[in-house]
C-alpha cells in the first residue's frame, strides 16, 4: 500500500495524522530518483488497472499510450455534445463526467437528462471509434476540472498499420465493451417491455 | 463558453490565420517547404513497409528497396542522358524546323491567296520565332536568380526534411495538443485525412505519370519516332495535370510529326502510341491508383485545374486537386452537423 493511500485511509476512518509526514528516507529516495518510474509510469499503471486493457503486456500499454492524446477540460466544459460527430474513444484519467441525454441545445444549463456520472478509470465514447459516420447519442460534460486520455480514428488506423497485433487486440477489447453495453440494453429492453405488459394487463 | 476558453479558440485562429498569411507572404520559405513535405508524405508508405511485420519481413524489404533504387538509377541515368542528347540535337535542327516551316505556311499563303483571293499579312512562324529568342533572352537573365534559388532550396529542402523525418513528431503532437477542446475532434480527424488523401494523391500521379511516360518512350523508341525520351518525359509530366495533360502532352510529337516527317506512316503510328497510352492511362491505371483518392465530379476536376493554373501556375493545377477533395470532405462535414442542428 502506498503511503499516500495509507493518509486517505486514515483521512477517511477519522483517524488523526501524524504532525510530521512520516516518509521512510529510502522509500524517498526511490519515488525521487530519475531513474525511478515517473508521470509515464503512472499512465502505464493507470492502463493496467483499466479492466479491459488488463490483458495488455507492459510492452503493450507503452506503445498503446503512444497513440493517445491528453486533453484537458475545466468544470462544465462540454466535451462532445449528443448529435456531434464521432470520432474518439476517451478514458478518464483524473476527474469525473457526467453524461445526459435529450440534450440538443446549446444552453448548457439545460442539461437534459442525466444519465450517469462516470469516474476516474471509466471510459466512454468507443461507438464514435468504431462506427462510420458516428453520432454521439448523449452530451458529456466535465464535473470538475478533468483529464481525459483519447484515442481517435486516424490513432486506430495508424496502429493497425504499424502495430497491427496490438491494434486488433485493442479492437477486440472495444468490441467486448460494445457486446457487453448490448447486452444490457438488450436487459433493459427486456425489463421494459415486461413492465410494459405488465401495466396494460392492469389497466 | 467560459472566457478562457474564447480566448483560446481566438488565439487559435489567430495562429492559424497568420500562419497562412506567412506562407503567402513568403514564398521562397513556402515552396521548399512544400516540396519537403511531398517528398516527406511520398516516402510515408516505405518507411511503414519497414517499419511493420518481423525482422525477416523488414530485411527483406529493406534488401528489396536497396535493390530496386540502384538497379532503376541505371535507366535513368542513361534516359537523362539521352535526353540530353535529345535536347542537343532538337536545338541543332531548331533553325531547319523554323525554315521548314517558314515554307509550309509559305505554301499555305499562296494557297489562300490562290483559293479566296484573300493575302494573309500575319505572319505567325516570325512571331513565334521572335518570342522564343525573347523568352531565351529572358531566361538567361534570370539564369543568376534560378541559381540563387536553387542554391536555397539545396540549403533548406534537406533541412526541412530534416525536421519533417525527425522532429515533425514532437512539434505534430504539441500542434494537436494546442487544439482548443471544442473543434478538437474534427480538426484532427480532417487534418490526418487531408494529410493521407495528399500523399496518396502525390504518390498515385507520381506512378501513373511514369507508367504513361515509360509505355510512350518505349513505343515511339520502337517505331523509330525522333526524341522518344523528351517526348516521352513530356507526355509524362504534363498526364500530373488532369484531363488537360494528355492534350498538352501530344501536341510536341505532333508539331515535331508535321514538320519532320512523312506524316502517313509515322505520325499514324505515333498517335495509335500515345492513344494506347492514353487508355492504359484511362482504363486500367487511373481507376486502380487515382480516382479512389480523388472521388470528384470531373467537371469539378477540370474547373479546378483551370483555377489552379490561373492562381498558382503549374503547381497550382496539380495541387488544387487534393485541396479540393479535401474542401469536399469539410464542406460534407459542416453539411452534416448543420442538417443535425436543424
Amino acid at each position: 500500500m502506498s503511503y499516500e493511500k495509507e493518509l486517505m485511509d486514515k483521512v477517511q476512518k477519522g483517524e488523526i495524522l501524524p504532525d510530521k509526514l512520516d516518509i521512510p528516507i529510502l522509500k524517498y529516495l526511490w519515488d525521487a530518483s530519475p531513474l525511478g518510474f515517473g508521470a509515464k509510469e503512472n499512465i502505464r499503471s493507470f492502463f493496467k488497472k483499466i479492466s479491459i486493457l488488463n490483458s495488455f503486456s507492459d510492452n503493450e500499454i507503452r506503445l498503446f499510450t503512444k497513440f493517445l492524446h491528453r486533453r484537458e477540460f475545466i468544470a462544465n466544459e462540454v466535451i462532445f455534445r449528443q448529435g456531434d460527430s464521432g470520432y474518439g474513444f476517451y478514458f478518464i484519467y483524473d476527474g469525473s463526467v457526467n453524461i445526459y441525454a435529450n440534450h440538443l441545445n446549446n444552453n448548457i444549463e439545460e442539461r437534459g437528462d442525466l444519465i450517469i456520472r462516470l469516474d476516474r478509470r471509466q471510459y466512454f465514447g468507443e461507438m464514435g471509434l468504431l462506427e462510420d459516420f458516428n453520432r454521439r447519442s448523449a452530451t458529456v460534460i466535465a464535473n470538475e476540472n478533468t483529464v481525459l486520455l483519447g484515442i481517435f480514428k486516424p490513432d486506430l488506423e495508424k496502429m493497425l498499420e504499424f502495430y497491427p497485433v496490438l491494434g486488433a487486440k485493442f479492437l477486440r477489447e472495444t468490441a467486448l465493451i460494445m457486446a457487453n453495453r448490448m447486452g444490457q440494453l438488450t436487459r433493459e429492453v427486456m425489463s421494459l417491455k415486461k413492465k410494459i405488459k405488465e401495466l396494460e394487463s392492469r389497466v | 463558453m467560459h472566457r478562457n476558453l474564447k480566448i483560446k479558440l481566438f488565439l487559435f485562429f489567430f495562429l492559424l490565420f497568420a500562419t497562412i498569411l506567412f506562407a503567402i507572404l513568403f514564398p521562397r520559405l513556402t515552396l521548399p517547404f512544400g516540396f519537403s513535405y511531398i517528398v516527406y508524405l511520398m516516402s510515408k508508405p516505405l518507411t511503414s513497409l519497414l517499419m511493420t511485420g518481423s525482422k525477416k519481413q523488414r530485411f527483406f524489404f529493406s534488401t528489396l528497396l536497396i535493390l530496386g533504387v540502384s538497379l532503376s538509377l541505371l535507366p535513368l541515368f542513361a534516359a537523362f542522358y539521352n535526353i540530353d542528347t535529345d535536347f542537343s540535337e532538337f536545338s541543332r535542327q531548331l533553325p531547319e524546323v523554323q525554315k521548314n516551316l517558314q515554307d509550309k505556311y509559305f505554301v499555305f499563303k499562296v494557297y489562300i491567296f490562290e483559293k479566296f483571293g484573300y493575302r494573309l499579312n500575319i505572319d505567325p512562324v516570325t512571331f513565334m520565332v521572335k518570342k522564343l529568342e525573347k523568352g531565351g533572352t529572358l531566361l538567361l537573365s534570370q539564369i543568376p536568380n534560378y541559381l540563387s534559388s536553387f542554391f536555397e532550396w539545396m540549403l533548406l529542402v534537406p533541412m526541412f526534411l530534416y525536421f519533417l523525418f525527425f522532429q515533425s513528431g514532437k512539434f505534430g503532437s504539441k500542434l494537436v495538443a494546442a487544439i482548443p477542446n471544442s473543434i478538437f475532434e474534427k480538426t484532427y480527424v480532417l487534418f490526418s485525412q487531408f494529410n493521407t488523401k495528399f500523399g496518396e494523391y502525390i504518390i498515385a500521379k507520381f506512378i501513373e505519370a511514369t507508367i504513361l511516360g515509360t509505355s510512350v518512350t518505349i513505343g515511339l523508341w520502337a517505331i523509330g519516332f525522333p526524341y522518344p525520351f523528351v517526348l516521352g518525359f513530356i507526355a509524362g509530366l504534363t498526364n500530373i495535370l488532369p484531363y488537360i495533360g494528355p492534350v498538352l502532352g501530344f501536341i510536341p510529337a505532333l508539331i515535331i510529326a508535321l514538320l519532320t516527317h512523312d506524316p502517313k506512316t509515322s505520325m499514324l503510328a505515333m498517335c495509335l502510341i500515345y492513344l494506347i497510352a492514353n487508355l492504359i492511362d484511362m482504363i486500367l491505371v487511373f481507376p486502380l491508383l487515382v480516382s479512389k483518392v480523388v472521388d470528384l465530379n470531373p467537371i469539378i476536376v477540370v474547373v479546378s485545374v483551370i483555377v489552379g493554373g490561373q492562381v498558382g501556375g503549374v503547381v497550382g493545377m496539380i495541387v488544387i486537386i487534393p485541396f479540393i477533395a479535401f474542401f469536399k470532405l469539410l464542406f460534407q462535414e459542416i453539411y452534416k452537423d448543420l442538417s443535425v442542428q436543424l
